[in-house]
């Protein structure tokens, strides 16, 4: 829009051509000028100014709708709202499932289950609608080389035995789903930018980023000066972008993040778990002056990337078999947890566990406290002298 | 009359023209005529006769600002502004506390900014504002309609429609308690569809865009003369990236903010605003600040700061012209009554003790029975 040339927004020729000779093309050099700027180049007076103004703004703002009118798009065409997740009470608390048209953020430790999840929505988002599918493709953006096929057809065959009964619907499934590996923050924002045409062209009613963090976190040092705000940077265009292309088709955006660790005095050190024993000790070390500082483990990326979702969903280690997803985030829902565990047929929700004893409640998403592994592990133990974990009172 | 040459709005070739003619003052441009003007400068006649009425325009602007008669002049003693402040209505949040510490509600002709750390409720207030500004003057509202400029996509409307849904009923019990004649006949135009149809929506992708929506909004507010708020969510998305030139954004931001100032004057209408917080790194620690900068913070008359204290939500009322600083805390709680979400909200609604539900369980004064 910004760059919409001012022929087309109705100007008359001479005056384009007499603007360009001051390098004003488009209607973004246009609308940056002062009003005492405008009258120099365009040589006309106030009022007329202000009436060229008035048709340029014409052709750059958007058009107005009611909140009537969108209700009633939404009425006539309810299941293309939300996508459901096939996790019930979930879906139920989500208003159906996740939001059609707007950015979902899945955080979790590693080996959470945020592969499986994505795994599982693509296979969701080929289904048929009337068993709550978009009938559509599927795009996924894969920076980790985590995507496995042959678990997207494990998981497909063994939540949806009855409609997956032939092989040749497995491969009709396995051809919608189009796999990008990028690895460089560059070529996923060429691959965003893209994403438009392959949209039209290629029917997609999905896209999943797995996951969005681990580029920009190679490329970007938060300590070396310069970089914090080029991240943001580049994280607000693709936001945009992507929230562009969600809204225009109307279609769910997924997008993963990892965690880090945030000191109390504020600065994030990035979390790299590559062994237990690695969490615990960066704590420790940061705390070395004496002082009791507490270190919480919390989404990755930073505030104004909480701001730019505008759901988010973190998994979280809550003993040694089950998981809990938490949902920290959303316009619609309030903050809540649910059990999982990961199985052949992917996740599934352990609906008799019982939900009272939350040992927290929501607090801001950006700083929502994520249990990692060890510590889920060291609750576990702890607990093993008042109950055996996994002993799920009867209803 | 006796107006410089120099100081009329006309194109600056012209008026150069004229200065190098010898013309000093507009009373000698009129006596001369279109004709003699036209052969003394060079121009055709169309383009004097042009000139022409523009200066008899501004001449007669000037006298009627002088003579003290014109609607458009913004000069009355102390005594009519209290006047007109004592009657004038304020947007009621149905968060009792909130408003109190506001002084009655969001008020009109003002700008009130809300800046807030993700998912604190700013989006939710911006909604619950839209749909309240429409309550009928019987019920103490101020019976306007609401301009709802989104710049992040987070408008879901059927929240807003389970907002709406929750004020008509809390009207429905305030009319069953006090079986008042205007109460029934009001409630007769205010449903769910009148509500929604009375809130435009307008979806800003980029800065252009949003800056093309504010110099049309005028004259949309001129067509549509019963809106009395204008909501813009997401102040700060479209200016935080993409701006190399930070000078630019400053002139940006400056230039938006004094044509809200005047529409919020000239139509009567309260402006307002939602702007998000960014992390400023001090020497060893770092702090939320509101983002955009310093100079943003002067832009408008009331602030709000809604923030996080561990698991509770406070508001803080940072900047006021009359109000004292202060911070209550606050909900956002779900439908009350609705069978789909009794169970949820029995789980996480643990608050609603002696604290002010924030939305969709209206406190409103002294009608609710469970405050």
């Amino acid at each position: 829009m910004a760059t919409k040339k001012l022929r087309r927004a109705k100007l008359s020729q001479e005056l384009c051509e007499r603007l360009s000779r001051y390098q004003i093309t488009t209607c973004q050099d246009f609308l940056c000028l002062s009003l005492l700027e405008l009258m120099k180049v365009t040589g006309e007076s106030y009022r007329n100014v202000q009436k060229l103004l008035r048709k340029v703004s014409l052709a750059c703002a958007p058009k107005m709708q009611t909140a009537y009118e969108m209700k009633v798009r939404r009425s006539i065409n309810p299941s293309a709202a939300f996508l459901p997740t096939s996790l019930h009470s979930l879906d139920k608390v989500l208003h159906g499932g996740i939001p059609c048209g707007s950015l979902t953020e899945l955080t979790s430790p590693p080996g959470c289950g945020k592969t499986q999840f994505c795994i599982t929505m693509s296979v969701l988002a080929t289904l048929p609608v009337s068993m709550g599918g978009l009938d559509g493709a599927v795009i996924y953006i894969d920076t980790e080389s985590a995507f496995s096929a042959e678990r997207l057809i494990e998981i497909a065959g063994n939540r949806f035995p009855t409609y997956f009964d032939s092989d040749e619907k497995l491969f009709c499934m396995t051809r919608s789903i189009h796999l990008y590996r990028e690895l460089t923050c560059d070529s996923v924002l060429k691959r965003i930018k893209s994403l438009e045409e392959e949209i039209i062209s290629k029917k997609i009613k999905l896209i999943i980023i797995d996951s969005v963090a681990s580029v920009v976190r190679k490329e970007f040092d938060t300590k070396l000066q310069g970089n914090l705000a080029e991240r943001s940077n580049f994280l607000a265009r693709g936001a945009s972008l992507l929230k562009y292309v969600a809204e225009e088709f109307s279609i769910p955006v997924i997008l993963t993040n990892q965690i880090t660790t945030s000191l109390s005095n504020g600065l994030a050190i990035p979390a790299d778990l590559v062994s237990p024993a690695h969490d615990l000790s960066l704590s420790e070390g940061a705390s070395g002056s004496g002082k009791k500082e507490s270190a919480c483990v919390t989404a990755a990326l930073g505030n104004t990337w909480s701001h730019s979702v505008n759901t988010r969903l973190i998994l979280q280690y809550h003993d040694l078999l089950t998981r809990q997803i938490v949902i920290a985030k959303s316009p619609v829902a309030p903050f809540s947890t649910f059990f999982y565990t990961v199985e052949k047929s992917g996740l599934v929700l352990q609906d008799g566990k019982n939900l009272s004893n939350l040992p927290w409640e929501g607090t801001n998403p950006a700083l929502q406290t994520i249990q990692v592994r060890n510590t889920a592990l060291g609750n576990a133990l702890l607990k093993t002298t008042d109950e055996t974990p996994g002993d799920t009172p009867s209803p | 009359m006796q107006r410089d040459v120099g100081s009329l709005p006309l194109s600056p070739a012209l008026r150069a023209r004229l200065l190098a003619a010898g013309f000093q003052t507009a009373q000698e441009l009129l006596e001369t005529g279109p004709c003699g003007l036209s052969k003394e400068i060079g121009i055709s006649r169309e383009e004097a006769l042009e000139a022409l009425q523009v200066v008899r325009q501004e001449c007669a602007g000037d006298a009627a600002k002088t003579a003290g008669g014109s609607g458009s002049t913004r000069k009355c003693t102390a005594l009519e502004l209290l006047e007109e402040e004592q009657t004038q209505g304020f947007i009621i949040t149905f968060c009792s506390a909130l408003d109190n510490i506001l002084g009655g509600g969001v008020q009109l002709t003002k700008i009130t900014e809300i800046c807030g750390a993700p998912g604190v409720g700013k989006t939710q207030l911006c909604m619950q504002l839209a749909v309240d500004v429409q309550i009928p003057e019987c019920f103490g509202g101020v019976a306007g309609e609401a301009v709802f400029i989104d710049t992040e996509g987070s408008f879901m409307v059927d929240r807003a429609a389970d907002i709406a849904t929750a004020c008509v009923r809390h009207c429905q019990l305030i009319a069953e308690a006090h079986q008042e004649e205007d109460h029934l006949q009001a409630l007769e135009t205010f449903s769910l569809e009148s509500i929604l149809s009375h809130i435009y929506y307008f979806r800003c992708r980029d800065y252009i865009e949003l800056l093309a929506q504010v110099y049309l909004l005028p004259d949309f507010l001129s067509e549509h003369s019963k809106v009395r708020l204008v909501v813009i969510d997401g102040i700060a998305f479209p200016f935080r990236h993409d701006f190399e030139d930070l000078s630019l954004r400053t002139r940006l931001l400056n230039g938006l903010a004094q044509q809200l100032i005047i529409i919020a004057n000239d139509h009567k209408s309260a402006v307002v605003l939602t702007n998000q917080m960014t992390t400023r790194f001090g020497q060893n620690q770092s702090m939320l600040v509101p983002a955009l900068g310093e100079s943003w913070g002067h832009a408008a008359t009331v602030r709000l700061i809604f923030h996080w204290d561990n698991t509770q939500r406070l508001a803080t009322l940072y900047k006021s012209p009359s109000q004292k600083e202060s911070t209550i805390p606050y909900n956002i709680t779900l439908l009350e009554g609705s069978q789909e979400y009794q169970d949820v909200s029995r789980l996480t609604s643990k608050f609603t003790g002696n604290l002010c539900p924030f939305l969709l369980v209206p406190v409103l004064h002294s009608f609710c029975p469970s405050c």
